[in-house]
């Protein structure tokens, strides 16, 4: 039977999408776990940003095989922005990398987020994920920085919060 | 006056005239080693998991020993510390207290009872080890590249004394236990490397710094060990001579070199020359790595330094290391591999027996092993650890002679004839075939070293000569032969049965058979789709891929080279990437058409992949001839591809289990 090229695509396509849906509602239902189990006293947005922390650390590991020095700072700092924005692109997102003003300035910059509409569909606040992005950005940087002894940092440069416009990040060495 | 342990006489040994600087003495410190051969430290994981050493431990050594015909033999190194955090294998034996010494004198004694110098190896694992703590120790906590290591903890300059005397106290007890010659691991990962290392030593206190100050432990460590081993005792150290660790930006060639010089200036009396870590994104060691690639490195080391230096990494035969003695380019052979492969290895190049070695393939499946907490075993030489089993290592002879037919001259055929006719049997090997070796002798012909794998058959086939084997090839084996002959066993060794595509299209023209490809009895197109993602379709890829051709290949595993141990994977998924070869794994071809197959996902999706021709990879067992033997009541035994299509290892390891069976 011929392929239908249309059908397969869209199945496939279908499928992604839905994958995608469930990693962000996942994450929502494990948030008001977690919640709950951090009890009244605890806020929730410092329940999510240790929730990022631990996230980081953890793709952080899977960072270091690639990271690589062979193509000097500036090769190694794409290498390092262009996995960033893969991480956002695997979970919905639509990342790309742009070299910044300065020399060694990395731009990260999302146009499309599905992040926000995940949290609005679970009553959490929207604002609460750039932060968490950041900090688990943050954390994927420390370890990544000590094993190719390069201080870096990524900072939230502009966050629209109800998923329009674009965010931005700045990737750079640490002076 | 140089210290003599064994007197040994090499002027009778044919293989002394034909490798003449081989077996020529060598003073090391003042010791006088009688030949320029070296078993060097290997792991095997034979040892109790309390660290004490075993059976299975003393009598591999002692094969090794045997082997080195009065040179060096090194057992294993040994972790030092209690609580475990220098210890990278769970079989790794131990010498942190005086509890080990008797065990160690076992292994010691078993080298001295073949003549040969016992040499002990202190190894802390670093950044590798902590394989039964939560965690490792090093110069720095630096975050652990491959996530099979646990965490690093940062030592206190406490900690690196308690070490540095660890490895004091620990060459006491080899000392006590008999050995003569002591060395210290630096290398590939291993603590001491990580205190060398600009990767791994950031400290900025005495013991980090420039590459005089990352040497200070191992200089501590090289003076203390010779203190407590006095004048007659050589110290020498493992060292690389190249980290290959130039992407996170570790110590450059140069440094390495100084490295040396410092190690020497310290009173280290040989270095062991070595290139690589664990970590390293080259490959060192592994087939695709040509023989004497790393050689060089000895020949620079000894520019830099005027101690003995000693080299292993892909020199698995003699005519290299003997030439580059006698150039002065290298002091002593230290072999590895391929004496795991091959025990008596030296040996049989000192007796002229060359033909009679089985050599490494270098597979690296006895390191997959090692990382994977299992026993040392050998891809080829199936008497590997089981060197204490005297049943299983040396076979008595039949208790009742029988007349064997063994259909099949592959490797597994090969390995029972040899082994069934030495024990007394008649053995007749029929083949189809003109030639012996099976389907090694398709396989052998994909690129990246596998013609190396054709030595198993070399062997195989010396053996069967010298052990009477009765060949029959260019005879295929029917019903009517086998009651002709009515033999009182039959090997049924008749190699696999290519499977076929079960699907509309699957008659087609474009359709061929691995092996007529690999062979270049059947030309394909200019774009090829290979059926099947385990080794054989790896290796036909590739070899099409090196021809020029356009290569996808589509199998049911859910990952390419599925049947390929990991040290050894990671070389082809390189090699498929870089000779463009695209991969689809966990599906199947749905479909032959006239513009080439259509292949489906495991969950349904369907795409077109255009090509000329489609070849078969994927095998099945082969059933032919069992009903005719079993109707005859002949006993009957089935190996390797014949009874599971697997690899090459399989193949000898059951040709030798029913060899001894028999």
């Amino acid at each position: 039977m011929p392929v239908d090229p249309e059908k397969e695509i869209n199945k496939i396509h279908r499928t992604l999408q839905s994958t995608q849906n469930e990693i962000g509602k996942t994450y929502y239902r494990w948030r008001k776990v977690a919640i709950e189990f951090a009890g009244e006293k605890a806020k929730p947005l410092d329940v999510a940003l240790r929730a990022a922390e631990i996230f980081g650390k953890d793709i952080g590991k899977s960072f270091l095989p690639r990271m690589n020095w062979l193509k000097g700072e500036e090769g190694f700092l794409m290498i390092l922005a262009r996995s960033l924005a893969g991480l956002w692109n695997t979970e919905g997102g639509l990342a790309t990398v742009e070299k910044g003003e300065n020399p060694g300035e990395l731009l990260i910059k999302c146009t499309r987020d599905p992040w926000p509409t995940w949290a609005k569909e679970y009553g959490a606040p929207m604002e609460e994920i750039a932060l968490c992005r950041e900090r688990m950005y943050q954390t994927i940087l420390e370890d990544v920085s000590l094993f190719m002894n390069v201080p870096l940092k990524i900072e939230l440069q502009k966050a629209i919060s109800r998923g329009q416009g674009e965010t931005v990040m700045k990737l750079s060495k640490a002076e | 006056m140089a210290k003599t342990l064994f007197e040994w006489d090499y002027s009778d040994y044919p293989g002394a005239k034909t490798y003449p600087h081989l077996f020529k003495p060598i003073q090391i410190g003042n010791l006088m080693v009688p030949n320029r051969i070296k078993y060097a430290a290997t792991e095997d994981n034979l040892n109790g998991h309390d660290g004490f050493v075993t059976d299975a431990g003393v009598e591999y050594m002692r094969q090794r020993a045997i082997g080195v015909v009065g040179g060096l033999c090194f057992m294993q190194g040994v972790y030092m510390d209690e609580k475990r955090q220098g210890q990278g294998y769970v079989g790794q034996a131990a010498a942190w207290d005086d509890k080990f010494v008797p065990g160690l004198k076992r292994i010691a004694d078993a080298i001295h009872e073949a003549k040969a110098v016992a040499g002990f190896q202190l190894m802390d694992c670093g950044r590798v080890g902590a394989v039964e703590a939560d965690y490792c120790h090093g110069p720095s906590a630096i975050p652990q590249r491959l996530r099979i290591f646990k965490p690093v903890q940062e030592m206190t300059k406490d900690d690196i004394k308690a070490v540095v005397q660890q490895h004091i106290d620990a060459a006491r007890r080899g000392v006590e236990a008999g050995f003569d010659i002591m060395e210290i691991s630096g290398i590939v990962g291993y603590l001491v490397s990580n205190f060398i290392s600009s990767y791994t030593n950031r400290r900025k206190d005495e013991y980090g710094g420039d590459i005089r100050g990352r040497m200070t432990a191992a200089v501590e460590i090289i003076q203390g060990v010779k203190k407590v081993c006095g004048p007659d005792i050589p110290v020498g150290i493992r060292l690389c001579a190249e980290e290959l660790l130039d992407d996170v930006r570790g110590n450059t060639p140069e440094e390495s070199m100084e490295s040396y010089k410092i190690a020497e200036e310290a009173g280290a009396d040989y270095i062991s020359c070595t290139a690589g870590w664990q970590e390293s994104i080259y490959p060192v060691i592994s087939r695709d790595i040509p023989m004497g690639n790393w050689i060089h490195l000895a020949k620079r080391a000894k520019e830099h330094v005027n101690i003995p230096i000693q080299m292993a990494y892909r020199l698995f035969k003699p005519g290299l290391p003997n030439e580059k003695i006698g150039a002065g380019e290298l002091d002593i052979w230290e072999i590895c591999r391929s004496m795991i492969a091959d025990p008596h290895m030296p040996k049989k190049v000192a007796e002229g027996r060359e033909d009679e070695i089985r050599h490494c393939v270098a597979c690296n499946l006895c390191l997959a092993r090692l990382f994977r907490d299992a026993p040392m075993t050998c891809y080829i030489n199936p008497v590997c650890a089981h060197e204490w089993q005297e049943e299983f290592a040396n076979p008595k002879p039949a208790e009742e002679e029988k007349e064997v037919m063994i259909v099949g001259a592959g490797p597994a055929g090969l390995e029972c004839a040899y082994m069934a006719a030495r024990r007394g049997h008649e053995v007749h090997v029929y083949d189809k075939r003109d030639v012996v070796g099976g389907t090694l002798n398709e396989a052998k012909n994909a690129p990246y070293g596998d013609d190396e794998l054709w030595t198993c058959v070399e062997y195989q086939q010396v053996m069967c000569e010298k052990a009477g084997v009765t060949f029959h090839l260019g005879t295929e084996v029917t019903g009517d032969l086998i009651e002709e002959e009515m033999p009182d066993t039959v090997v049924l060794a008749t190699g696999p049965v290519y499977s076929k595509i079960e699907a509309p299209g699957g008659d087609s023209d474009k359709i061929v058979n691995l092996l007529d490809v690999m062979s270049g009895k059947t030309g394909v197109g200019e774009t090829v789709v290979v059926y099947g993602n385990r080794k054989p379709g790896i290796g036909c890829a590739l070899h099409l891929a090196k021809l020029g051709k356009k290569v996808t290949i589509v199998g049911r595993e859910k990952s390419a080279g599925f049947d390929v141990n990991p040290s050894f994977k990671w070389r082809y998924m390189i090699y498929m990437r870089q000779n463009g070869i695209t991969v689809y794994n966990d599906c199947d071809i749905e479909e032959v058409t006239d513009e080439g197959v259509i292949a489906r996902s495991y969950d349904g999706v369907r795409w077109p992949i255009k090509c000329d021709t489609v070849v078969i990879s994927d095998r099945g067992p082969n059933e032919s001839l069992k009903k005719v033997v079993q109707s005859e009541g002949i006993e009957l035994f089935v190996i390797g591809d014949a009874l599971i299509p697997r690899n090459l290892s399989s193949a000898v390891h059951d040709g030798y289990r029913i060899g001894i069976r028999l």
